[in-house]
């Protein structure tokens, strides 16, 4: 049976067809008339993968939303949020989700001034029982504040601390 | 038949056994005597002489009228946009890692990381299943071809399912450009390979993928961010990494293909061929 090798040259479907057309190949292929019916919507046409060089870039954009520029500052106060992410979930709502959301409900109702919106969503958080915490240096001022709230923690809160402190560039990695 | 082989200790030249095992799967449903041309015959004897002519124009119709439809087997019904997100089809591998020939294929990226566009990706799959399913319809041979060791067991036996071939180990050289030295002087190459997993193991595009093209074999193939998708007849892009899609792929192409051979069987019992006329007469089931 005659057939053509050439995979750099043409699609299999012109290679088969031209050797058709040229009575090499007898037998049609299984194939062909499903194919010459139901053509791909890219010739399979071999190209050679040249690289980018220089300045060219790919024309590919970037996915941001809106809701992103709430989301960038929450977690650049707060860290990842005091819930763990439940990923197996698909209708999961991340505190930092709730806090857009709020944070958006607000915003309709007439609020401009960023920093103001941005206190008010935490304090309406609280009010439904979110404690945020603060990282970095705001941190001692709640420690200060709960240690005299509520006496024996201070322990728990330094384990905490630690904890937060190597969770923090692992946070920055996940990207997420 | 298949799993004992598998399960045979595959430090055995793993190469030699896998191609082994094509003579094997050659043997489908009926092990009648094989023919001169090396194709597997059915029991009865060749239709009678005195009727070609019915015999030609039944065939033609059978398999002319199926293309007449632009989707004869309603394969738009078994997936949607949203089925395949659900399935994580839409998430490709870092910019890092992107081909550039899988560009026009991707919505954007998100935070460095590839979304491959599932508008695209839906008609991509509706062209490569309803493909698939003709195919199958004219009584092609499929091959499953992926070197993911992940999901290796899931496509032998998808591929079991549907009665068509796997191949999921090593590939050997010149399997598919050298068949007449490996197996024997007649053999049937597949009709279709489909590739779940266009590249090995160390992320460079299947050496399947080349040689189908050099031996006219369409291929139809799972296409990643980090895939070439040049040479594949009907690519397909989506995700090949997450279980969820996989298991989707392997679950379309088995009913595709399921749904091919059923229908093939009904459009035979109702023109009524001759070789079927037989079967019936000896009494095995329809």
């Amino acid at each position: 049976m005659a057939g053509s090798r050439l995979e750099t040259v043409g699609s299999v479907f012109s290679r088969t067809r031209n050797l058709m057309r040229a009575g090499v190949l007898k037998e049609k292929p299984l194939w062909y008339d499903v194919y010459k019916a139901f053509p791909p919507l890219r010739e399979p046409v071999f190209q050679k993968p040249n690289l980018r060089y220089g300045k060219a870039k790919a024309t590919i954009q970037d996915i941001f939303y809106h809701e992103d520029r709430i989301r960038a500052k929450f977690f650049s106060a707060y860290g990842s949020g005091p819930k763990a992410f439940d990923l197996f979930n698909p209708n999961f709502k991340s505190t930092c989700e709730r806090f857009v959301e709020k944070y958006i409900e607000l915003q309709n109702l007439g609020e401009t001034n960023e920093e103001k919106l941005f206190v008010e969503t935490g304090k309406a958080l609280l009010a439904e029982g979110i404690i945020l915490r603060r990282i970095g240096e705001a941190r001692a001022v709640t420690i200060r504040h709960q240690a005299a709230a509520e006496g024996n923690q201070p322990q728990k809160d330094d384990a905490w601390e630690q904890q937060e402190a190597r969770e923090e560039p692992q946070g920055a990695c996940s990207g997420l | 038949m298949a799993p004992a082989r598998t399960a045979l200790p595959r430090l055995l030249c793993a190469g030699v056994r896998s191609a082994r095992r094509w003579p094997g799967f050659l043997r489908k449903a009926t092990p009648g005597p094989a023919g001169p041309s090396g194709r597997m015959l059915t029991g009865a004897p060749n239709p009678a002489r005195s009727e070609p002519q019915d015999d030609h124009d039944l065939q033609r119709k059978i398999l002319d009228l199926p293309l007449k439809h632009s989707d004869f087997f309603n394969v738009k019904e078994l997936f949607s946009v949203k089925s395949l997100f659900e399935a994580r089809v839409h998430l490709g591998h870092k910019a890092g890692c992107r081909h550039r020939f899988m560009e026009p294929y991707i919505f954007g990226s998100r935070l460095d990381q590839d979304i491959i566009d599932l508008e695209q990706t839906a008609s991509h799959l509706q062209l490569a299943l309803n493909f698939t399913a003709h195919v199958a319809y004219r009584k092609g041979i499929i091959l499953f071809v992926s070197r993911n060791r992940q999901f290796m067991h899931l496509i032998e036996n998808t591929a079991q399912n549907c009665g068509e071939y796997a191949h999921t180990r090593y590939f050997k050289g010149g399997l598919l450009t050298n068949a007449q030295l490996l197996f024997g002087p007649e053999v049937r190459l597949p009709d279709l390979i489909i590739f779940l997993h266009t590249l090995n193991n160390v992320f460079e595009p299947h050496v399947a993928v080349r040689d189908a093209a050099k031996m006219n074999i369409p291929t139809v193939g799972i296409v990643d961010t980090n895939c070439n998708p040049c040479l594949i007849t009907y690519p397909i892009p989506g995700n090949d990494d997450s279980p969820p899609a996989v298991h989707l792929y392997c679950r379309l192409f088995c009913t595709t293909i399921n749904r091919a051979k059923e229908k093939r069987r009904q459009m035979e019992i109702l023109y009524q061929l001759p070789s079927v006329k037989r079967a019936e007469d000896s009494g095995t089931a329809n």
